[in-house]
Order: structure tokens, then sequence, then C-alpha cells
């Protein structure tokens, strides 16, 4: 499916003449429709890599705000190119820094909040605000209007139409045009902030726009992981409704780990673990802590102690409710050609010991469709009774990750990540004490 | 330590879809189904944090009760429940309301509006409405009349209709009630409830079908030969005789419950999963079943009443000797009867559907018989050739079964069936949602594809009305047989499916 471009090109008025245009745009629909009766979503839209891509000749605009093929290619170039370890993510912040800023392309189109992905389309947002942080320092604010109906679904479905709103600038322009923000988003509307960005790149906006009845969509994957799990922790126990790309990402972990399981004849297994060892793509570990975290939330473990913790691994010791240690440990793996998304699982492993009620050790092997864990299989496990499964990739796109929230989780944060993050943010502590 | 019922890390995965900003609201607030089912299923959905904070049950019913009465039932009424998750109950029940209400009344229904606006404010439900008639069928029709007159319906958006069944008590009553309904509010606003398929494995028959390629190609006439769907109770008519005595098995059971699984089964494949294409194609089976002998009905249905029966330590009352039961009653607690489906998939293939109350077992089930082969090479141990069966076990112990026949262990070549099984308790690490639950958080969804659209419901009575004119203007030509109590049924029933050279299933 194609993303849509807004019916009208957008018009360029200035911000306090905005809300009279939208009150006048839908007081001329001769059905008397005031627009979709859905939500209001906003979106924090910087695509630094893809501004200064376009900038430099690299890739050619305009300017969309997505993940792109040819933005993916042209980061992942940087990084052989340049001095970043291979297993660098397309996305991580440092191929923006490793950018070259040479000659740069003047005018180029920005199209920004006006190039709706279908998957949001389809669920026919009231208003969409998007914020276009540019990387000139020069540019003022310019704030952009246009109304937009989604095209209808094969199977038919009805439309309902809503408005497009765009605010883009330099720092400073933006920080200005934020004051209009508020008075923009319907207030018998749910409203939604999508940070599509580094949680730590602007936490001034980031706190501005994300009011506490606001539900948050962020991505845990992007930032330094301290920064990630204290701000999802803070949010989640202020009781906002926070939703995490990257949590969102684990799903397929999660179902595959709760299948082996679901045979009455292994369920006495999770009873026996005593070691998990997840191996992540390059060093962000939030998602490698999150997943950890839920086993040991689900089976009542207790954080115990530090075991190690070296630059590509820590390891933790967790308590079982039958006082008996289980060994975490998380390692970052160099891996040739990683995912979009920085720190993406491509391993899990579990051991658990035999006892009465189980007759031999068990191991559960879980690998990326990726296959880059067959470390996970090395050695000792000639005795073990072996499970082995592939965790299919999602290939979902981000738009497709962030439609299904939207669609899914009205106004509320997942009760497992709910019971996650402070454990994950916990295990970083203690972990982070040794530094 | 023991092995735990539920698999830990299974709880809480299921991506569920969330209920948006609502206010359900129940009329027959004081009524049995509203402390036995709905408010049971909606304290499961809060649990399972599927409602959003931006949510309200407002219980309506002629009673002077207040809000904290209507609280205080609930809670006592769900005091086994509560007790596992006291918390969750105080929460939970910050949401329940209450308003006396008589639907006959217009100026009760002023009243109504008028708190559910304070509702809309104090809750910031924005005006999405599910009204849900947990009420007597008598008062269907008018009670969606009030509901239109008072303004209520006229947002198509934001407001529903759920109606139980039945849904008329014949072709001309629910063709007359449909038009009534849909003079009030727009089709797809009005969800017509069955709460059967809010079953797991009444939708399973769905997946089954169209998600694997080894069933779809043998699902016809070609290889099977015929299909039984049975709904049997061990229970008698309990506390429900003035209901009962005026609908009896075929429209309490068969038109509805029942036709439903027939249609799942036999229906076509619809082009993608989208409600209307299900139903469309529900409806379009539907249109095509009769019975096996029109003109002749009593060749192809049987009506039972069961007697006396138990034993001398636990008797057990004959119909006709329960409290509330006209001693002469005709109404038939039991009904087994042949039909066809007129279509290319399934000419000549005999459906049995058979249902009754103080049967031998409680279940559900819908069993495929498959053609035999051909040619018999092998000896049968069991002196006959088996035929392959396919048997989806509704409730209880939901999942299926397959059969088949395999070589007898021994030096000659004989053959006997076999079983393999699928169970969903033992296959999935976490228990199915009771149906309620399911169909109340679909309405509020406001996604009909588990329940009955307007033309589904009228060919579901135009196929049986015919029976049941027969049955009022002569009725000695579809008798009454008795059974005895925990037996399978009258002998003549099993006369109508031996003339077939079959057999029920007795599991």
């Amino acid at each position: 499916m194609s993303p849509q471009l807004t019916l009208q090109t957008p018009l360029q008025l200035p911000p306090a003449e905005i809300p009279t245009y939208l009150e006048q745009l839908w007081s001329h629909d001769e059905r008397g429709d005031k627009g979709a009766n859905t939500f209001c979503l906003i979106v924090w839209q910087p695509a630094w890599i893809e501004q200064k891509l376009v900038k430099n000749g690299k890739i050619s605009g305009p300017i969309l705000g997505n993940q792109r093929n040819d933005l993916i290619e042209a980061a992942r170039e940087i990084i052989l190119k340049g001095d970043l370890p291979n297993s660098t993510s397309p996305l991580d912040f440092r191929v923006q820094s490793s950018i070259q800023v040479e000659e740069l392309i003047e005018n180029i189109e920005d199209l920004r909040g006006q190039h709706i992905d279908t998957s949001i389309s389809n669920l026919q947002p009231r208003r969409l605000i998007t914020i276009a942080p540019t990387i000139d320092k020069e540019n003022n604010l310019e704030t952009l209007v246009a109304a937009y109906c989604p095209l209808p679904e094969e199977s038919g479905g009805k439309t309902a139409c809503g408005d497009v709103i765009v605010l883009r600038g330099n720092k400073a322009a933006i920080n200005d045009g934020l004051e209009i923000v508020e008075n923009l988003v319907p207030e018998e509307l749910p409203s939604w902030l999508w940070w599509n960005g580094r949680i730590d790149e602007a936490p001034e906006f980031l706190n501005a726009l994300s009011l506490p009845n606001r539900r948050l969509i962020i991505d845990t994957s992007l930032g330094e992981p301290i920064i990630c799990l204290n701000l999802l922790l803070q949010r989640i126990q202020s009781g906002q409704a926070v939703n995490d790309l990257n949590w969102l990402r684990l799903r397929g972990w999660r179902e595959t780990l709760a299948m082996v399981f679901d045979p009455l004849q292994r369920r006495n297994a999770l009873d026996n673990l005593q070691k998990i060892d997840i191996d992540i793509e390059g060093s962000q570990t939030v998602q490698g802590l999150l997943l950890a975290a839920w086993i040991a939330d689900r089976l009542n473990w207790k954080l115990e102690s530090r075991i190690s913790s070296k630059k590509d691994q820590l390891k933790v010791n967790f308590l079982r409710p039958d006082k008996i240690l289980v060994q975490v440990g998380i390692t970052s793996l160099p891996i040739g050609k990683p995912s979009i998304n920085p720190g993406q699982i491509v391993g899990l492993r579990l051991i658990a010991k035999a006892n009465n009620k189980q007759k031999s050790d068990i191991c559960v092997i879980l690998a990326s469709e990726s296959g880059e864990c067959m470390r996970l299989e090395a050695g000792g496990m000639a005795r073990m009774e072996l499970i082995e499964q592939v965790v299919p990739i999602q290939k979902n796109s981000l738009e497709n990750d962030v439609a299904r929230l939207l669609s899914s989780s009205r106004g509320n944060t997942s009760p497992l990540l709910e019971s996650a993050t402070p454990i994950a943010k916990e295990m970083l502590d203690l972990v982070n004490q040794a530094k | 330590m023991s092995m735990p019922v539920t698999n830990p890390l299974r709880i809480g995965l299921r991506q569920e879809r969330v209920v948006p900003p609502q206010c359900l609201v129940i009329f027959g607030a004081s009524g049995d189904l509203t402390h036995r089912k709905l408010v049971p299923a909606l304290f499961e959905l809060f649990k399972q944090r599927r409602l959003p904070s931006e949510f309200a049950v407002l219980g309506c019913a002629r009673r002077p009760w207040t809000d904290e009465i209507f609280k205080e039932k609930m809670e006592k009424a769900l005091s086994s429940q509560i007790k596992e998750s006291p918390k969750e109950w105080e929460l939970f029940s910050q949401n329940l309301f209450y308003e006396p209400v008589d639907l006959q009344q217009p100026e009760h229904l002023v009243k109504l509006g008028e708190r559910l606006e304070i509702i809309d404010k104090l809750r910031a439900t924005h005006g999405h409405r599910t009204f849900y008639l947990s009420v007597s069928p008598k008062f269907y029709g008018s009670g969606c009349r009030a509901l239109a007159a008072a303004g209520l319906l006229k947002d198509p958006k934001r407001s529903r209709v759920v109606i139980e069944k039945p849904f008329g008590r014949d072709f001309n009553s629910a063709q007359s009630l449909n038009s009534l309904v849909q003079g009030c509010a727009q089709e797809s606003q009005i969800f017509r409830i069955d709460h059967y398929l809010g079953k797991e494995t009444v939708q399973n028959i769905l997946v089954l079908r169209f998600a694997n390629t080894i069933f779809e190609p043998i699902w016809n006439r070609n290889y099977i030969s015929s299909v039984q769907i049975t709904s049997s109770e061990t229970v008698g008519v309990e506390d429900r005789a003035g209901y009962y005595e005026s609908s009896g098995a075929l429209r309490d059971m068969v038109q509805n419950h029942l036709t439903q699984m027939l249609a799942l089964t036999a229906m076509e494949p619809p082009g993608h999963f989208d409600p209307e294409a299900i139903r469309n194609e529900k409806a379009k089976v539907l249109q095509a079943v009769k019975l096996a002998n029109e003109e002749k009905p009593w060749e192809c249905c049987v009506r039972g009443q069961y007697s006396k029966g138990g034993s001398d330590e636990d008797p057990l009352l004959g119909y006709r000797d329960e409290p509330g039961v006209n001693p002469n009653s005709t109404t038939e607690t039991y009904v087994a009867m042949k039909l066809f489906i007129d279509n290319w998939r399934w000419q000549g293939v005999p459906f049995y559907v058979r249902t009754g109350k103080r049967l031998a077992k409680r279940l559900s089930e819908v069993v495929l018989t498959f053609r035999e082969a051909p040619v018999h090479l092998f000896d049968a141990a069991g002196g006959c050739p088996t035929s392959n069966q396919l048997i989806l076990r509704i409730q209880p112990n939901e999942g299926a079964e397959f059969s088949f026949d395999v070589k007898s262990p021994g030096s000659g070549m004989r053959s006997r069936p076999v079983n393999m099984e699928f169970s969903y308790d033992e296959s999935f690490g976490e228990p199915s949602d009771e149906g309620y639950v399911r169909l109340l958080a679909d309405a509020m969804l406001g996604d009909p594809t588990l329940f009955t659209r307007s033309d589904e419901v009228e060919a579901a009575w135009r196929l049986y009305t015919p029976l049941l004119e027969k049955i009022e203007d002569s009725p000695w030509e579809l008798p009454i047989f008795p059974y005895e109590s925990r037996t399978w049924g009258p002998t003549e029933s099993d006369l109508l499916i031996g003339k077939d050279q079959l057999l029920w299933r007795r599991p």
C-alpha cells in the first residue's frame, strides 16, 4: 500500500490564523460533517539522518520522514566506510554525526507531515500535527495546513475526513510554535504523541508535548539505555499511557517462548530455570533488559546481585521463589548487517535443570530468523533435551507498528510492560554501579 | 512445586483490542443475565485491561435502586470473583451507575438522556453508548422505539443496540421486529447476540476450515456423507418454565445456536475476513437449507419430552411435573431433524441436528462423517469398516478429533479405527474467555462479525416456520414422544437417522 498525500496543497498560514481557518474549513462542509470522530496524533518527526542525506545528495528528495529503503542503504554505506563498528544500526545517532556536511543542496522539498502512511490514514485520524525540526539554523517557523480524506479500502470501508498541520523550522522556531499546538488539539478527542526520534534528543520538547493525559508512543531502542528506561518508568509511574515500539517488537519472542511452555508436560521446567543468555545486536541493551525483566516478573524472581559488567556483556543473578539462583546474561554481538532498530535480540537460551518431576535438563534455544545466534548452541548440551524454535523477524513497517498501537491500546499501558520496566531499570542500575 | 494450570509466560500476551470510550447501558439490570453473565464479563474485561479509563456501566430497570444499591447487588452476586481480585473490583465498581427506567414511560427516557450527558462529562465517554436490551423479548421493539424517540440512537457512529435472543417467534414476527428495529436505527447499529458465536470452538470452525489447506478440498458432497450437529444438556427446565413453555427446544436452541453452527460448518469461504463478507456467506447458505421432506415434516423431524428418571436416591421429575409447567404440556424438550442444503457443495448430504434437555451428557459438537473407502481391502477388527470422522467438540473438553483406520497389530491385515486428538486445554497455556466476554467487547468495538444480521435471522426462521405452523395447526402430525430423563432421547429419533443406515454419535 502506498502512502497518501493530502488532497490539496497545504496552505502556508501564520500560526495565529490556523484555528480560524480550520473552523471555516469544516463549517463549509455541505453534509455538516465535522470530521472524523477518532483521535488526534502529534508526531515529533526530526528525520535528522534523512535530512542530512538528502541535503548532501546521498539520497534523492523530497524529505518524507519515513524509513525508506534508499535511506537505510545509504546509512549502511556510511557505517561501512566510516569509523563506526559494523554492528551499528543504520538509525544510530552516530550515523548522523558521521555524515559529512559539505556542499548542501538548497531548496529541497520537505513533505514531512503531508505524506501519510496508509496504515495510519486507514484509522482516520481527526488531526495530524507534525512537528518537523530542520537542520538548517536559518529556518524560521512555517505552519502549513490541509484537509485530507483517506481513500476507502478495497473492502469498501466508510471514510471520514481530517486535517493535517505541519510546524516546521529550526529549534528556536519550533519552540515558539509549541504554544499553538495545545490550542489545535481537539479537547473532546483522545490525543497521542508519537515521539519519532531519540528519547534524549530534545527533552524540553518531549516534556512540553507529552502532557499527562496524552498517550505516548516512544521507542526505547533510540537513546541512552538509562535515559530511555528512566523516562519509561517515570511516565508509567505517573499513570500516563505509554507505548514502547521496542517492547512491541519483542512480541514475537514473548509469543514463541510462551508457546514452548504451553504443553503441560513442559510447564514444570519453568520452575527449574537456572540460566538465561540473551544475545543482542550492538550495544543498546534496553530490549534485552526488557525481555529478561518480563521473564523474571512472570516467574516471580527477585533481583539478587551483579555477577559481572563488561563492555559487551552484563550478568546478574535473580532469586527464584524456591531461593535458587538464576544467572541471567545479556551479550552484545558484533553483527555484520544489523537490523534497522538498535539492540534487537537475536538469540535466547534458557536452561532448566532436572529434578524429580523433570527427568533430564532442558535447553530451550530461540533464534532470530537472521540466524546470527548459533553461538548459543555451542557445547555441553548433548545430554539435554533440546527445544529449538525460530522467531520470525517482524516485517512490519514503523508506521504499521504505530497504527497497531493507535488502534489497539487505547489509553492503556501494557500491564506486562508496566511490570517489567522497574525490573529492567533495577538491572541496569545494578550493573551501572560497577562503572 | 505443583504444576501451574496456566502458563505464566502466556498471561497477558494476547493482543486484544481495547474498547473505545464507552457507556454501556443495560436495560433489565435487575435481572438474572446482568449479574450472572454481563457484569462478570465486564469485570473480566476490566481485569484484562481491555476497558478504557473512559468507561461506565449504567444499569437501568424499573426497580427504584440507587447507584449504591446496584453496586451492592453486583458485589454480592460476584463475591467469589471479587475475593480473588478485591482491588480490581474496587476500581471497577467506580464505573457502575444505576438509573430507574421504565422503557414505556417517555419521561423516563428523557431523564435517562440527561443522566447519560452527566456520565459523558464525568467519565469522558464522548457520547459513545451501547444499549443492551436484556429485557423480555416482547419489549425489544418498543424498547428500540423508545430509545429512538428520545434521540438516543440518532448518531450511527456513537450508538448501538444489542438485542438478546429470541429475535422473533417465527418468520413473520422476526420480519416485523427487523423492520421495526431498522426503522429506529441503521443495521450497522444493531447487534443481535447469539452467545454460541462467542465460544472459541465455534469460531474455530472458521479457522480450521479456512486456515488449513487439508480440509477445504474434501469439505463437500464428494467426500462427506453426513453431518451431525448436537447440543445436549443434562439439566431440565429449572426455573425457566414460564419462558420455555412458550418456546420449546426448536425456538430456544435450533433456530439460533444449532443453525449458526450449521451455517459456519456449511458456508462457502469468504473473500476476506470481513464482517459483511462472512455474514453474506452465512446468509447465503442459510437461504439454501431446507427440511429433508417439506411436504411431510413428520418424516424428518422428531419431537420429544423428558419424563421422569434418575435413581431412587436421586429421582428426576418429568417435564410435565416441573413447577410452572402445564401438566398437559405439548412443548418439546427434545428435537431431532434432518435437513438438506440445496447447493453444489452439499447437494444430497444429510445434516442431522438434535438438541434436548435431560439427555445423557452435556455436550455440543459437530461431527462430519466421510464416505467409506470405495473398496474394502482389509478385514475390519470391529466386524464392519468404519468411516473417517472429524469431530469438532464445542463443549466440554473443547477441541477436535479425527478418527481413521490403522493396521491392527498382529500377523493379519485387519484394520481398526484410532483417534487423533487436539484439546484446547492441553495445547494452549491459558483458558478461553467466556462467550459474553468476547461478544460484549465486540459489540462495544462495533465489530459485528459474531452477531447475526437481519437476513440471517429471517432465513433461519423461514426454514423452521412451516414446521412451527404444523406443530400449532395439526400437532398430531408431529407428536411428542416421551423419553426417560438422562437418556439420549426418544427411540423415534434413532429411527429417523436409522432410515439412512446411520447412528447418532453417543460419546
